[in-house]
């Protein structure tokens, strides 16, 4: 399986790794297939994205899609995580072997349930 | 440079330099088709069956019981469907069974992979035409009772085949002792080049064959035989014959420092397998809470080649069947790596894996929703 240096190096390194206390919102992505698990938790400020926090459990490739993932999210509005593309998420990691694209679906469908968590704590 | 560390031995094992020297010649001077009747084909003849010899005294059989073919999944395919399939011509039952015409009867194991010949005997049905079982299996090690097994074929006359392709070179094998009527073996488990594999077929045992052509291997295999990969695999026996007892008291060792040193650093890990009767160089270990491949990965980018206990396969992940079977519980199948150890392995290699893999599963333990609140 080749794997591209992004993806190596956000594997070597992950960012944001670990749990939030107190989030504003938090999301899992499932992928049941084979297991994989990608939980995301959100600070929102003024409808933005100031922090995000994500565990992971699952193949190598997962562990760096969250983490380049998390990347990607850190910043944006809100709004823009309801709708964001697994293939955003999989080019952060400069694209994905066929066998593991699933990694940027179980991130991207976590992330945007978060966002909708945050959504529905406020209504 | 990123030190290499090579523990995936049940895999594929890098080629003996001697091994290497003893094939050149068939390569070159001795080029000749073993079937031809001229002088070049008697030089590639004389390779051969000085391979087949050295092979048959290995095992202490005869050299005509002695059949090569291209790989431990052809001596499988050969031992177990030529059977079959002769059974089946003699029978004539193919109308009344129907479909592909034999029913299966699979076995269970212990927590430690290991049959119980018992369950062996009560399987047996009153037309059961093979019993069949690997030696060791390669996942975890597990060395199975093949004498017991044997025993049982011989008192209810079912032929018996065994696939010694983990344990042929790396621990005795008795085949008059255990009563085996075939018995596959591979040469590049014993660092003898890939392509080629022996089965052996007791005088007398009626089978078939299942690949047609030539006169090949006393019309057992038909297809002109790989002869520098034969002599090659000769050279390969040879060396084990001298080297495989000692080897395996040392590699035996190593496991143990691997395991143990890994149990007394990292936790919740646990080795699978029989406690005593396993391969000299089989370790394989379940970390809970961690998924096999990304261990696998994260030993790679430390230049460690292990093999993932569970396989993700285009994104669907099965925790090995093997472990399964065993009843490990799935959060710990999940996490099942097999490292194989072999001639060059040191202890320095066994040391550096110890300390590469306790940052690495505590990193990805620490990334991981499960196991955690």
């Amino acid at each position: 399986m080749v794997y591209s240096s992004r993806l190596i190096e956000h594997f070597r390194n992950p960012r944001n790794a670990g749990m939030m206390r107190n989030p504003d919102a938090t999301g899992e992505g499932e992928y049941d297939k084979c297991g994989d698990l990608a939980r995301f938790y959100l600070r929102v400020r003024d409808g933005r994205v100031v922090d995000v926090r994500f565990q992971t459990y699952g193949c190598g490739p997962t562990i760096a899609v969250a983490s380049a993932g998390s990347e990607l999210a850190t910043g944006r509005p809100l709004d823009d995580l309801l709708r964001l593309d697994r293939d955003e998420v999989e080019q952060a990691v400069d694209g994905l072997p066929e066998e593991r694209k699933h990694a940027a679906d179980v991130v991207a469908d976590a992330i945007r349930a978060a966002a909708r968590d945050y959504v529905r704590r406020r209504v | 440079m990123t030190r290499r560390v090579y523990l995936d031995h049940n895999a594929s094992t890098p080629v003996h330099p001697e091994v290497i020297e003893a094939m050149l010649p068939y390569f070159g001077e001795r080029f000749g088709n073993p079937s031809s009747i001229h002088g070049f084909g008697r030089e590639a003849r004389e390779g051969l069956e000085t391979a087949r010899e050295r092979i048959a005294n290995f095992l202490g059989v005869a050299k005509d019981e002695i059949v090569f073919t291209s790989g431990g999944t052809e001596s499988d395919n050969l031992g177990v469907r030529g059977v079959a399939i002769e059974h089946h011509a003699v029978l004539r039952t193919c109308e009344t069974l129907g479909g592909q015409g034999f029913a299966v009867t699979y076995v269970p194991v212990d927590e430690y992979g290991t049959v119980d010949p018992d369950d062996v005997r009560r399987a047996i049905r009153p037309d059961t035409i093979l019993i069949t079982i690997m030696h060791a299996n390669s996942e975890v090690g597990t060395i199975e009772p093949v004498e017991e097994i044997g025993r049982v074929a011989r008192e209810h006359g079912v032929p018996f085949h065994v696939d010694a392709v983990q344990t042929f070179g790396k621990i005795p094998i008795d085949v008059n002792a255990s009563g085996i009527n075939l018995l596959s073996f591979s040469s590049h488990k014993i660092y003898g080049p890939k392509g080629v594999a022996g089965l052996y077929i007791r005088k007398g045992t009626r089978m078939a064959a299942i690949q047609h052509g030539g006169e090949h291997e006393r019309r057992r295999r038909a297809g002109t035989e790989n002869v520098a990969g034969i002599a090659g695999f000769g050279k390969a026996v040879e060396i084990r014959e001298r080297d495989m007892a000692a080897e395996a008291i040392r590699v035996t060792a190593l496991r143990d420092r691997l395991s143990e040193g890994i149990g007394a650093r990292v936790p919740d890990v646990r080795v699978n397998g029989h406690p005593t009767r396993r391969l000299p160089g089989t370790a394989s270990l379940c970390f809970r809470h961690v998924e096999s491949e990304s261990i696998v990965l994260g030993l790679d980018l430390k230049g460690i080649g292990v093999s993932a206990g569970s396989a993700c396969t285009s994104g669907n992940v099965e925790p090995s069947y093997v472990l399964v079977a065993m009843g490990v519980p799935l959060d710990w199948a999940m996490g099942a790596v097999r490292c194989s150890l072999g001639r060059g392995t040191l202890a320095e290699d066994i040391d550096y894996v110890i300390d590469s893999v306790e940052p690495l599963v505590r990193k990805l333990r620490a990334v991981s929703p499960v196991g955690t609140a």
